[in-house]
């Protein structure tokens, strides 16, 4: 059954066009990483599987969550937004975590304030997923002491807090300092092997082609190629493809 | 040489204390309602549509950019004679310092408000929030960090700016002073302890803020 399908999605910023169309399904427990050059939409195109991003017309269907876009269908209500988001997890470039609190009131803030879950069940919950990320020690930090690797790993704690049923991650490793990428990239391939539903944006080109079921390159608002990733980074077809992993083999 | 003789104010010492109080008085209750009009005005500056935004816009700059001495006469001489209500001197003071001081606040929170991070409320989407928990609980607590400088500086100013009550004729610390300077003749020491009065109660105020500013700091 399939977790997520997104179809026709269309977005706009002004006239610059984004996203021209763009489809996208996925099965339980797959993993999707997209790829592609800056402005290639493929952030945007990711924000809008929670709706941060509101597309402008196309299709969306997450679990029992249905949403159809277009010109005279109604704005999407934000209890009904944030309906959806409690199922679908988010880790973002900049962690942004909440500074004024501890690292475990992060954790708990959605499951106590969203789901309403008692505050001694929420710290339970909080601690055990703080543990799991290698962070156990650091509950009642706050998020300024902590390194980039250490952050991004509480913002997937905190993500994981709300029992999603699929989780995005926008480039998460895209602000870290090198030597800190392994230990987020550690925890999102533990994810992986637990079955997690998940779609990637991602410049790590060796862990999309080692952790995804299929890799998407996404050129220019469009779908360009996607399939396994043997198919995708192995074996491109397009010249768009070929050109950009080259470069991209430069500069790595 | 000036010989001081500050003995001679110690019959007016009951005035003095009088008009400390209502320069107390009219710090306290305007401070209120300004932060109040200011909390209503600056959340709505930041969130509303802009046929609201921009009159209250309006409002804004036209209590920020006229001397408060203008609006003070104006709102006692001049709306009665617009509108037809009649305002007792002490209430046209009331109306005119709290919409003066909510102006100034309602701009210090939007700045505060605007200061904080989109990421944040993005932050707090993703994980289900709606839009007036994520303010509450993730916006207003970073954007007060932000704002209480400005926010005490702020209120300094109100309480010093209590002082031009005293033109309409409200008994405050100021008016006192200059009735206690046509009978006693001693206007060096008059003013000289109300300065003093006012540094006493001011003072205090700035370093309990720089207290607060460095608690509320530590977890930048």
């Amino acid at each position: 059954m399939s977790a997520l399908v997104a179809s026709n999605i269309h977005k706009a910023f002004g006239d610059h066009e984004v996203l021209k169309g763009v489809s996208l399904s996925v099965e339980r427990g797959e993993v999707v990483t997209l790829i592609g050059a800056s402005g290639s939409g493929k952030s945007t195109f990711l924000r809008c599987l929670n709706l941060l991003e509101m597309p402008q017309q196309g299709e969306l269907a997450i679990g029992s969550h249905t949403f159809v876009f277009g010109r005279g269908m109604r704005p999407t209500g934000d209890a009904q937004l944030a309906l959806l988001r409690r199922s679908v997890g988010m880790v973002f470039q900049h962690f942004n975590l909440f500074p004024h609190m501890s690292v475990l009131a992060n954790v708990t803030e959605g499951p106590v304030q969203v789901k309403g879950m008692a505050r001694a069940e929420a710290n339970t919950l909080g601690r055990d997923l703080l543990a799991k990320v290698g962070l156990a020690d650091k509950a009642d930090a706050f998020p300024s002491r902590l390194s980039g690797g250490q952050k991004q790993r509480v913002a997937i704690a905190r993500a994981l807090a709300m029992k999603p049923e699929m989780m995005l991650f926008d480039e998460p490793t895209s602000a870290l300092d090198p030597e800190l990428v392994g230990e987020v990239l550690s925890v999102i391939r533990n994810l992986a092997a637990e079955g997690m539903t998940m779609v990637l944006v991602t410049h790590e080109m060796s862990f999309a082609a080692d952790v995804s079921t299929r890799v998407g390159f996404m050129n220019d608002g469009i779908m360009a190629e996607i399939g396994t990733p043997e198919e995708t980074i192995r074996q491109p077809r397009s010249e768009r493809l070929k050109a950009f992993l080259s470069r991209f083999h430069e500069t790595h | 040489m000036y010989v001081w003789e500050f003995a001679a104010l110690k019959p007016y010492w009951g005035l003095i204390w009088q008009g400390l109080l209502v320069t107390l008085f009219y710090t306290v209750t305007t401070v209120t309602a300004g932060l109040l009009i200011g909390l209503i005005v600056g959340i709505l500056r930041t969130t509303a549509p802009r046929w609201v935004s921009v009159p209250l816009r309006l409002y804004i700059e036209i209590f920020r950019c006229t001397p408060l001495l203008v609006q003070l006469v104006w709102m006692y001489y001049a709306l009665p004679v617009l509108i037809g209500v009649d305002m007792s001197p002490a209430m046209a003071c009331f109306v005119a310092l709290s919409l003066y001081a909510g102006s100034f606040y309602a701009e210090i929170l939007r700045g505060g408000i605007e200061a904080v991070d989109v990421g944040q409320w993005e932050a707090g989407r993703a994980i289900g929030m709606r839009r007036g928990k994520i303010f509450r609980r993730i916006v207003l607590p970073q954007a007060t960090q932000v704002m209480i400088p400005s926010f005490i500086n702020q209120t300094i100013m109100q309480l010093k700016n209590t002082s031009l009550v005293s033109v309409v004729a409200v008994g405050d610390l100021l008016y006192q002073g200059s009735v206690i300077t046509a009978t006693s003749y001693k206007p060096l020491e008059v003013y000289t302890t109300i300065a003093v009065l006012y540094f006493v109660v001011l003072f205090p105020l700035t370093l309990v803020a720089d207290q607060i500013e460095q608690r509320m700091g530590a977890h930048r």
